[in-house]
Parts: structure tokens; C-alpha cells; sequence
């Protein structure tokens, strides 16, 4: 199945959406233009849950029906933030969305404005993407001058503007309400749930909170149509999604396929070129770092949720990372654990105590001091963590680790049998600065 | 008591649900861990505390199975639902809970030994009782340098530290000083304030209390005592008239520490001490502390045992006119026998009067249905009319703070700058001014559905007309309710008592009483002092004081007998609500000091006419007896947390005219608890202390050529204060001065009236 760009609108025109004209002449703002002119905000949402749009942050949860549970009668202001802390390893679609087409995330937030009756819209994005976060407050500037946001949005009487928040560097202000707490400027970590942003979001008041790529698909589905989108792919997970492929392949990138069209096979070998001569595929985290770990057995899964459910793993944000056969999962696995270790906030005992734990664990099995029983102790703190923890941060650490030790048991026994797991061979010789 | 939740807790509302097999009810809106508990149920928790607000579920303590619910779940924020089937002990509840502790000691020093807190620790408690028995951690623990000094009085061990953010969420939520906060993350998080500084605020002791680990102790009670060699008594505070009760430590007869009690007394205080009542307690050991009797005699002072002064005291008053003076910390049963003895054959005719503020006026308002400070939790409107509750009531504020969390609102007026107007709409009023200021607030009151008014009773007795607008004001809304805001430990109770503020002083210039004897009580250093001084200066006859600490009083007397403190005598004090509340010894006082009220025992006994009473219980029984106010009072009513008594409407009758003397500034005062003279002598607090200062506005100081730093000496009509700093601040408003009243020395009181009327004073350089 070919691409399909949708979200990806720079890529159909052949070049970046960066300049307002130049999204209009793609058909930008026409899906804004038609919601203000003849839309009521129920019947816009009623698009949204029509459409079948899951959430492309990772949890995939409907996005018309999270809108949907926002009160109705709430005295308090609404508000939508768009969450672009892109911070899942292996994940860089928003990235490119806010790089080559930022005035569709500007009219998708909008968009969702406008549906749930907010006047205010936060972009929170990671402070890493310095550039990025340049490029979309530059947008914003743009679309304010051009009526497209502020007090009057196309001389509709509906006012809405979009605030620019960067985050300070931490993967848990990608977790919905560890971002709220840090976009209220408190220590980002994640509040107890219920009750959900929905209802008590961003200052305790109703929230929605949507990832870049799924607010990015809002506009358009109004311009062609709920139906038009719910017929793409199968019916409980329709739509494009772009899956970032990095790692071992030879054209590593974002490509934006119809759900359930294309296999992970396809998406590896046609789109993304292939593992490199004489390789072969050995484990792919096909949603992220945070998602079971899959392997060459798995190739031939369609991409959608339900087919990837199916297969023992989750869609996630589709950061499809691949190593091929000359990684070790060994140590993969123990970089992931430092990762989750890293980025564990603190709040919670079993994520907190629980990832620093493993990674220790991990760390002897690779310098030659595991125990067999190390394995099996292993599996006991995933189980004492996983479902016992605040928010998905620690569910996301155990996942990738625990379906490693089960996929590629015979990998980790070799390792604490043969005094460790040596450092594979690099994918291109050393850079003068890595030989130093 | 389920305080976080909202919804109304009532009898009526009740959900019946399956815990364990077995049915159990609770009102609805109650969470899952208290509903647990109120059956027999104990669901472990750390970071679980509702006086901290809403729960945050950060330590997964407390997880539990609920049928047709995915996963497990916290009984911390899960509310009791009708027909749930909660399972506490399944083997994967077991599981739950070994892996938290398992995680929770997996880094912890397991230095329980060598612990203040080993011993009376819910982890080590929690560990014994819920825990896996061992671990099988065995790599590296992870090490901090140890402690550290969160503030001079607090120690920090990071270690032990399991971040359960109670102590974050105190300071942020609870006290809202917004010091506290956890640095770094993940395991790397660590308790420290945000500037990196001390952690310097008036409630900070608080986290020593809910800590539920032994990373944050005191530092005057670190090494000095286990919990099993160790004796713990329910009291109460006797430093402020808010009465907070208090738990004291005692080991070998020496007071080791005093602390929140585990079961809070929700009317008081819900278990937060100030620091100054939570380290204080050193100020019994200070360096001008009495412990031995002296008797002046022309040969010289001598010092004596308590068998020699007495009879001493005894042969001085025998056959004289006797005046006793009462100081505002007196307790019932000092004043219930000064009151006895002058109406008995002991000392027939005495007088007897107290030091401190004049009711006549705020027992109208008193008569106005009264509150308790619990009672603010209720309140929809919360009034402050005058006074400095953050700075002479201390524990109020964080109970206007937590009502105001809840979603009460805060209004109020005064001339003083305080810590609660940042909460609401707060009138600063110049002289003269509170009267129309409190007529303003009328429409608040009168919609509002459940206001209380806290007013100043210093202030408003000083200002008849302001009192009488906020007495209509209370007679408009029926359901309004007041607080006292009193100035004296236990004057409500005095009071109550009917001891007069007048008589002593006027006798002795009337030539009326030719002997004086000073119970608790030190006249040379409050209001009026001057006057005071000039009248004791012509007084012939003996002055015998009765006091804790040496003061100008006792230096003047010609007998001073040594009384015990707050925390070594038994006794009753009433709070400034109207609470009437036991003190209960933790200490064993000097050898050569005894209980006040067991020496004005000891004088009627060597008068030749012992009285009929010789214990604690006993003088409690008659001074309760032959009181009305006190008529339904018993040990047993009393109990640990104290009782309401009966409030006294005072006659309406004199009251001190309403303006101030002479010209000049209207001068204002502020009885700091961290500034006077007890947290002064007191070595844990010395960095709390705050340096006394006379406040003015910039133009002021301007006007009378003064400026901030300068020395100046304030004078009015009624005599000079002693040298004080001046501060500017802008908030004062202008024509008048904010001054320290109870600062060592006691300055200020050198410039005020006897009779607490409103007074202007100039300020004067000193040179």
C-alpha cells in the first residue's frame, strides 16, 4: 500500500508548509474556514468521534470520545493542550510535522477549540526542540496576523489563541498530567488519577489534551469528511499513521501509512530499505521504547492496533525502532532500563526504587556477574511493578524488558553463562571524535 | 476524621460494601483505608495523611484488590462505593505490599538502631507487620552524606528519606511558607528548600511529626532518648491562648521533647504546633530560670530552701492587707485559690486583680455564639477584624489557610500588616478607622451562611466603637459565630472566673493594701509600667513574688518563692476559644520551686488556716465547685482534649474612652510569639527569633527624621518605651506605628497606659 500523506500535507505538495500562504494554497485553513461558517461545536465533535481517530501519542484512546467526556456545563474556562513533548525513544514524527507543516497543528488545535469551547490553547513542546519551538511560535505569530487566531478567528466572534510552552527535558512531561503539572510551572510529575484532565486538567479545569499528530489530523477530516477517514483501514482503527523508522535500516524516517494496509514487513523493507546486506531482522520495538519488543517472526503483522495487540505488543507513538542480528538484546535491553531508571520522576515507590533496581540487575548480567536466578528475580519486581504504579512511565519500563527476557531467554542465559554480553561491533566504523 | 472529602459525612449517608468477606459500612465519601480502619482493617500507608489535603498515592502502600476493577488499586483515594468487594488480604495484596517495602528498604540504611525514630516508626512498624522478612537486594546501597541540617533544628538524613512528599506537601499546602520542595528525580530526589537556605518558618517542626521515617528529626532531641525509655503525657501549650495540645517526652524527669499527638485534637490545633510551643520548652532550663528561693532582708539577700521562705512569706503577710496580682498565664486553680484565700479567714479582704486586657467591652462580643477553631473548617466566610493571628495566635493561621483551601473565603480589617492577608480582600484601616472598616464588611457577613469572625480582643477593647459595630454586625446574621483572638495564655479562663483587671493598682495608691504578692505575674514589665514602678516605688510594704523566671518584679520583691513552668505542674487553663484544658507535668520542676497553686497552699498553711484542699485534683474540685461558669467541669470531662466551658457575658459597663491621648502617631502592638521574651531565652530557637522592631511607613520615619535601622525611643503620655529598631515598611499605613509588645525588656510597654487605652506616641532618635 502506498503512503498516504495526510498529516504529512508537506510532503503531497512536494515542499514545506513553513510560509501561511503556501499552506493555503495546499488547501490550509479551509477545514477552520468551514467549522466557524456553518458548524455548531457538537456537530464538530460528532465529526471527531465519527471519524474513529484514535490518539496518536500512544495510548491510542478515541480521540472524539475523551473530547466528548469534557463537561458541558463547567463554570470554569476549558482548555485544549496540545501535548509536543516528543520525548519516546525512536519517536520523531511530530518533529517533522512541526518543522515542515506547523500551520496544520495550529488549525487542528483550533479546530479542537472550537469543538469543546475553549478560548485557549497551550502547545507544550520539549525543550530540546529549541528549532522546532522557533518555527511553531514564528507560525503562530503568523496565523494571528492572519486572523486565524485571536479575538475574532475569520470573523467568527470565536476567540482563541495558542500559548507556546517549552518543557525543560524530562520524558515524564510527555505523560499527560506530568506535562499539566509542568505547564502550570510545578515539578512535572504525574497527579493521581481520577480525576482525569478531562474534568480537572490543566488549573482544575476542563482539559483536553492531544499528541501534535492526532490534533494534526483534525483538519483534514473536516474538510473531506468523517466518512472519508472511518472508511481508511480497518474500522476499529481507521486512519494514517506515520511510523518513525530508526535503527538498523538503511533508510531510516518518518513514513505516513494507512492502519492495517501495510505490514511491519513493508514498512521495514519497502519504506524504510531494508536491513543492511547479509543481516537479519533480530528484535523491533515497533511503537516506541515502551512497547514489547518483537521479532523476525513477527514481520508479516499488520499496522494497527488491534493486529499489533494481537502479536503481544501496542502501536504506541510508532517509533519503530529495528536492530538487526549484529546488536546485542543484552545490552539494548540494559540501555533501555538506564533510560526508564533516568527519566523514573521519583513519586512513585515501585517505578522510583523499581527501575534503578533492574538496571543493576541488568548491568551484572552484561559485566559477567549475573545469576540464573537473577532471571527469575527479574520477573518478580516487573511483577511488583507492573499495575501497581502511578502512571504509565513504569508500565512502559517493564514492558520492553520483561518481553526481552521471554523472547530472547537463550540471549540473556548465554550472557550470565559466558561471563557477559561484549559490545557488538559498531554499524559504521568509529567517528575521530568516538575513537578519542 | 475524613476532613479531605467534601461530601458531608452523616449517619443517614452510609454505603455498606464487602471487605474481607464480611460486610462493613461507612458514610459516604469516606476513603477506602479510613473506611478499612473504622472495621478493625489496617490497610499500611505512608504518604497517606488527609490533613495534607487531598491524597496523592505516591508510595503504593496501600494497594488493595476490588472486584470488576483491572489491576490494583489505592485505598487512599478510592472512595467507599455501595456493594464493592474489597479484598486487604489476598495473597497478591501480600505480594503488593512486600514489593513496596521490598523497593522502600532496598536503599534504606536499616540503621534502625542508632534511629531517634527506631522505636516509634511506621516503616520499621509497617515493615514488622507487612513486610517480606527479607530482601533480595544485593547490590550497592545507594549513599548521602548524613544528616544534614535542614535548619538549625531540623536534620535532614536523606537515606532513610523514602519521598513520601509529606513534608513538601506541609510546607506547600499546610503552612504554605513554599520552601519546601524535592530536588532532582527519580532516586536521585531529595528534600530542600528552594533557595537552598535553611528551612526557617514558624510551623517547620510540623514534618518532624508526620515524617513517617527517620529522615527528618529534631536536633535538640537527636541521641537524647529511645522510645522505650521514654514517658509520654498529654498537655497543652501554655504559651499562646490557643492551647494546643501537646505530648510531652519525658525521660529520668527531665522533659525531652514536646510534640503533635498522634490523635490531633481536631477542635484545636489537628495536631500542628508552632516551633516556638514545640521547642520552647528549653526556656524551663534557661539561664534566668528561679530555682531557689530568696528572701531580702536588710542583712542582705539570702538565698533559702522553700521551708524557710515560706514562713518567711508568711510572717509578712500575716496581719496586712493583702493585694494579689495575677498574671495572664495563671491557671484556674492558682487564681480559683487567690480568689478562696481573700474570701477566707486567710486573708481576709485581699484583693485580688489580674494583669492583661479588660473584657468589659469583649464580653459583649463574647457573648455572640462562639467557635472553636475546628469550627473554621465549616465556615463559608472567614473575618479577621484587627489583630496578627500569624504572629500572636500562630496555629489559627493555618487554620484560616486550610479553609481557605477548601474554598472559604477571607476577608477582613486591621491596621497591622499580617500573614493572612494575601488570602483575601484585607482593608489596612488608619486611626480611627476600624469602625467604619467593620461596618463595611457588613454585607459580607450578612450573606454569608456560616461566617466566624475572629476579632482582637486587645484591639477591640480599645475601641468601643468599632466593637459595637461588629456587635451588630454578629447580632445581623444568626448564624455568625466568633472567635476571641485573646492576648492572654489563659485569659478566658480568668475571666470566666470573674477576676477583675483593676483593683490591685488603685489600692496601692490609695494606701488601701500594705503587702502585694505577684502570682505568675510581673507588672514592672507589662503596660503601664511606669505607673507600675512609680507606685511600687512609694510602697512600704512587702512584695512577694511567685514566679518561673527572674524578672524587674522579682529583683523588687522582698521574697521570691520559685513556681514551676507549664511543663511541670499540673493545672487548668481555658483557651482563647473557651476550651478548658489540663496541663500535665513532664518534668520534675527544680527541688527548690513548686506548682504556683501549691505554694499559695503552703502561705494559707503557715497563716494557721489550711484549707481544705492539699492535691492538684482537689484545689481543681473546689475552684470548679464555687465557680458557675465551671459547674459542669470534671477531670474526667476535661479528659485529654479539653471540654468548653460555659462563656461569661461581661456587663456592659466602664470602657476606656474612645480616642487616643495626645498627638502623634497611633501606636499599635503586636505581641510576636517568636518575638518576645520566652523565645528570646530559649537556645533551640535562636535563629527563629525575630529581632523586635518598631514599624512605620517610610513618610513617617521621614517626618520625624528617622530612618530604617535607626535606634528610637517612642513617648506618649504615659511614660517612654525603652530603645527599639525602627523598620520601614510600606504596608503600614500612615499615622501609625506597629511596636512589639513582650520583647525582652519589654520596651514598648514603657509608652503604654496601664488601662490599654488607645495611645499616640512621637518618635524620638536616640542619639
Amino acid at each position: 500500500m502506498p503512503i498516504l500523506n495526510s498529516v504529512y500535507r508537506h510532503r503531497e505538495a512536494g515542499h514545506e508548509l513553513t510560509d501561511i500562504a503556501a499552506y493555503q494554497a495546499a488547501g490550509g485553513f479551509a477545514a477552520l474556514k468551514q467549522a466557524l461558517g456553518d458548524m455548531e461545536p457538537d456537530d464538530l465533535l460528532y465529526v471527531f468521534h465519527r471519524s474513529g481517530l484514535r490518539g496518536r501519542g500512544g495510548a491510542g484512546f478515541p480521540m472524539g470520545r475523551k473530547a466528548s467526556f469534557l463537561p458541558k456545563d463547567a463554570k470554569l474556562a476549558k482548555y485544549v493542550v496540545c501535548n509536543a513533548d516528543e520525548s519516546e525513544p525512536g519517536t520523531f514524527k511530530d518533529r517533522e510535522i512541526i518543522e515542515m507543516n506547523p500551520f496544520q497543528l495550529i488549525e487542528g488545535v483550533a479546530l479542537a477549540g472550537y469543538a469543546i469551547g475553549a478560548e485557549r490553547g497551550y502547545i507544550y513542546i520539549r525543550g530540546e526542540y529549541e528549532y522546532q519551538a522557533r518555527i511553531l511560535e514564528q507560525a503562530i505569530l503568523t496565523a494571528r496576523e492572519a486572523g486565524f487566531l485571536g479575538s475574532d478567528v475569520v470573523r467568527s466572534n470565536f476567540t482563541f489563541d495558542i500559548t507556546l510552552y517549552r518543557g525543560a527535558g524530562a520524558y515524564i512531561c510527555g505523560e499527560e498530567t506530568g506535562l499539566l503539572e509542568s505547564l502550570e510551572g510545578k515539578r512535572g510529575q504525574p497527579r493521581l488519577k481520577p480525576p482525569f484532565p478531562a474534568v480537572a486538567g490543566l488549573y482544575s479545569s476542563p482539559t483536553l489534551i492531544n499528541n501534535v499528530e492526532t490534533l494534526s489530523a483534525l483538519p483534514p477530516i473536516v474538510t473531506r469528511g468523517a466518512d472519508w477517514y472511518a472508511a481508511l483501514g480497518p474500522e476499529k482503527s481507521p486512519g494514517t499513521k506515520i511510523f518513525s523508522v530508526s535503527g538498523h535500516v538503511l533508510r531510516p524516517g518518518n513514513y505516513e501509512v494507512v492502519l492495517g494496509e501495510t505490514t511491519l514487513r513493508e514498512l521495514i523493507f519497502e519504506h524504510a530499505g531494508g536491513v543492511r546486506e547479509g543481516q537479519r531482522v533480530k528484535a523491533i520495538w515497533v511503537g516506541g521504547s515502551s512497547v514489547p519488543v518483537l521479532g523476525e517472526q513477527h514481520l508479516d503483522t499488520p499496522l494497527d492496533y488491534e493486529s499489533l495487540n494481537a502479536v503481544g505488543t501496542f502501536l504506541g507513538s510508532g517509533g519503530c525502532i529495528v536492530m538487526d542480528d549484529s546488536g546485542s538484546i543484552v545490552r539494548a535491553t540494559l540501555r533501555l532500563a538506564s533510560f526508564y531508571r533516568h527519566e523514573s520522576c521519583g513519586k512513585c515507590t515501585p517505578c522510583r526504587e523499581g527501575t534503578g533496581w533492574i538496571e543493576r540487575i541488568l548491568q551484572r548480567i552484561v559485566d559477567g556477574d549475573g545469576r540464573m536466578e537473577d532471571l527469575e528475580l527479574l520477573e518478580s519486581i516487573f511483577g511488583r511493578i507492573s499495575g501497581k504504579v502511578l502512571c504509565a512511565l513504569a508500565e512502559g519500563a517493564v514492558a520492553p524488558i520483561a518481553s526481552a527476557i521471554k523472547l530472547f531467554r537463550a540471549d540473556f542465559v548465554a550472557a550470565i553463562e559466558q561471563g557477559g554480553s561484549p559490545r557488538p561491533e559498531p554499524m559504521w566504523p568509529a567517528s575521530p571524535a568516538e575513537a578519542r | 476524621m475524613a476532613d479531605y472529602a467534601p461530601v458531608g459525612t452523616s449517619v443517614e449517608n452510609l454505603v455498606t460494601f464487602e471487605l474481607n468477606g464480611r460486610a462493613v459500612s461507612a458514610p459516604v465519601g469516606t476513603m477506602l483505608v479510613d473506611a478499612a480502619y473504622a472495621a478493625g482493617v489496617e490497610v499500611p500507608i505512608f504518604c497517606y495523611e488527609p490533613r495534607l489535603g487531598p491524597p496523592i498515592g505516591a508510595c503504593r502502600m496501600c494497594l488493595v484488590e476490588i472486584e470488576g476493577m483491572r489491576g490494583m488499586q489505592t485505598a487512599c483515594n478510592t472512595l467507599v462505593a455501595q456493594d464493592m468487594v474489597v479484598r486487604t488480604d489476598s495473597s497478591a495484596v501480600k505480594d503488593a505490599q512486600d514489593g513496596v517495602l521490598e523497593q522502600l528498604l532496598a536503599h534504606h540504611p536499616l540503621d534502625c538502631p542508632v534511629c531517634d525514630k527506631g522505636g516509634e516508626c511506621p516503616l520499621q512498624d509497617r515493615t514488622f507487620k507487612f513486610g517480606p522478612g527479607k530482601s533480595r537486594f544485593i547490590e550497592p546501597k545507594r549513599h548521602w552524606p548524613k544528616p544534614l541540617e535542614l535548619s538549625s533544628r531540623i536534620a535532614l538524613d536523606r537515606e532513610r528519606c523514602i519521598r513520601c512528599f509529606r513534608c513538601v506537601r506541609f510546607s506547600q499546602e499546610v503552612a504554605q511558607d513554599g520552601q519546601l520542595t524535592m530536588q532532582e528525580r527519580g532516586a536521585l530526589s531529595e528534600i530542600t528548600t528552594f533557595s537552598g537556605d535553611a528551612y526557617e518558618a514558624r510551623f517547620s517542626g510540623n514534618i518532624i511529626d508526620i515524617c513517617p521515617v527517620g529522615a527528618l528529626t529534631s536536633i535538640p532531641y537527636r541521641f537524647v532518648a529511645r522510645p522505650w525509655d521514654v514517658t509520654n503525657t498529654p498537655s497543652v501549650c501554655g504559651l499562646c491562648p490557643v492551647g494546643c495540645n501537646t505530648e510531652l517526652t519525658t525521660r529520668e524527669g527531665e522533659l525531652k521533647r514536646v510534640s503533635g499527638r498522634d490523635d490531633p485534637n481536631y477542635a484545636v490545633e489537628e495536631g500542628w504546633l508552632c516551633d516556638k510551643g514545640r521547642w520552647g520548652y528549653d526556656i524551663a532550663g534557661s539561664d534566668d530560670r528561679l530555682t531557689t528561693p530568696v528572701v531580702r532582708e536588710a542583712a542582705g539577700d539570702r538565698t533559702a530552701k522553700l521551708d524557710d521562705a515560706l514562713p518567711a512569706v508568711a510572717s509578712l503577710l500575716r496581719g496586712r492587707r493583702v493585694g494579689i496580682l495575677l498574671g495572664g498565664n495563671a491557671t484556674l486553680e492558682e487564681a480559683g485559690i487567690a480568689l478562696d484565700l481573700a474570701a477566707s479567714d486567710t486573708l481576709p479582704g485581699a484583693i485580688v486583680a489580674r494583669l492583661g486586657v479588660s473584657a468589659a467591652v469583649g464580653g459583649n462580643l463574647r457573648a455572640h455564639p462562639g467557635a472553636e477553631l475546628g469550627d473554621i473548617d465549616d465556615a463559608d466566610l472567614i473575618v479577621v477584624v484587627g489583630g496578627d493571628p500569624g504572629s500572636q495566635q500562630p496555629v489559627t493561621e493555618l487554620r484560616v489557610r486550610k479553609a481557605k483551601r477548601f474554598g472559604a473565603s477571607v476577608i477582613g480589617c486591621g491596621a497591622r500588616p499580617h500573614s493572612l492577608e494575601v488570602l483575601g480582600d484585607f482593608h489596612r484601616t488608619t486611626p480611627g478607622g476600624l469602625a467604619d472598616a467593620i461596618r463595611a464588611l457588613g454585607s459580607r457577613i450578612a450573606d454569608a451562611t456560616t461566617p466566624i469572625v475572629l476579632w482582637d480582643e486587645a484591639d477591640l477593647a480599645a475601641d468601643p466603637s468599632a466593637a459595637a459595630a461588629l456587635g451588630h454586625l454578629l447580632a445581623d446574621n444568626d448564624h455568625a459565630r466568633q472567635i476571641t483572638l485573646g492576648a492572654d495564655v489563659n485569659g478566658a479562663g480568668l475571666e470566666a472566673l470573674g477576676v477583675p483587671t483593676t483593683g490591685v493598682f488603685e489600692a496601692i495608691q490609695d494606701g488601701n493594701v500594705d503587702a502585694l504578692v505577684c502570682v505568675q505575674a510581673d507588672p514592672l514589665s507589662a503596660s503601664g509600667r511606669r505607673d507600675w514602678a512609680e507606685a511600687l516605688e512609694g510602697f512600704a510594704g512587702p512584695v512577694v513574688a511567685i514566679a518561673t523566671h527572674a524578672s524587674p518584679t522579682t529583683v523588687r520583691a522582698d521574697v521570691v518563692l520559685p513556681a514551676f513552668t507549664m511543663w511541670e505542674q499540673e493545672g487548668t487553663l481555658v483557651s482563647m476559644t473557651g476550651r478548658a484544658q489540663r496541663l500535665r507535668p513532664g518534668a520534675a520542676g527544680p527541688s527548690g520551686a513548686a506548682a504556683g497553686w501549691e505554694l499559695l497552699v503552703a502561705i494559707a498553711h503557715y497563716l494557721g488556716t489550711p484549707p481544705a484542699y492539699r492535691t492538684a485534683a482537689s484545689a481543681f474540685a473546689h475552684t470548679v465547685a464555687t465557680h458557675p461558669a465551671f459547674a459542669h467541669l470534671t477531670p474526667e470531662s476535661i479528659g485529654v482534649d479539653g471540654t468548653p466551658i460555659a462563656v461569661r457575658a461581661a456587663p456592659a459597663g466602664d470602657v476606656a474612652v474612645d480616642s487616643a491621648d495626645g498627638d502623634g502617631l497611633e501606636l499599635v502592638t503586636t505581641h510576636d510569639q517568636f518575638g518576645d521574651t520566652a523565645t528570646a531565652a530559649s537556645h533551640a530557637l535562636r535563629t527563629a527569633f525575630q529581632v523586635p522592631t518598631v514599624r512605620v511607613h517610610p513618610q513617617t520615619a521621614a517626618a520625624y527624621s528617622c530612618e530604617d535601622g535607626a535606634q528610637v525611643v517612642l513617648a506618649s503620655a504615659a511614660g517612654r518605651s525603652g530603645p527599639l529598631a525602627l523598620a520601614c515598611d510600606l504596608r503600614v499605613p500612615a499615622g501609625v506605628v506597629i511596636a512589639p509588645l513582650g520583647a525582652p525588656g519589654a520596651p514598648t510597654e514603657g509608652a503604654l497606659p496601664r488601662d490599654n487605652r488607645r495611645v499616640r506616641v512621637g518618635l524620638e532618635r536616640v542619639v
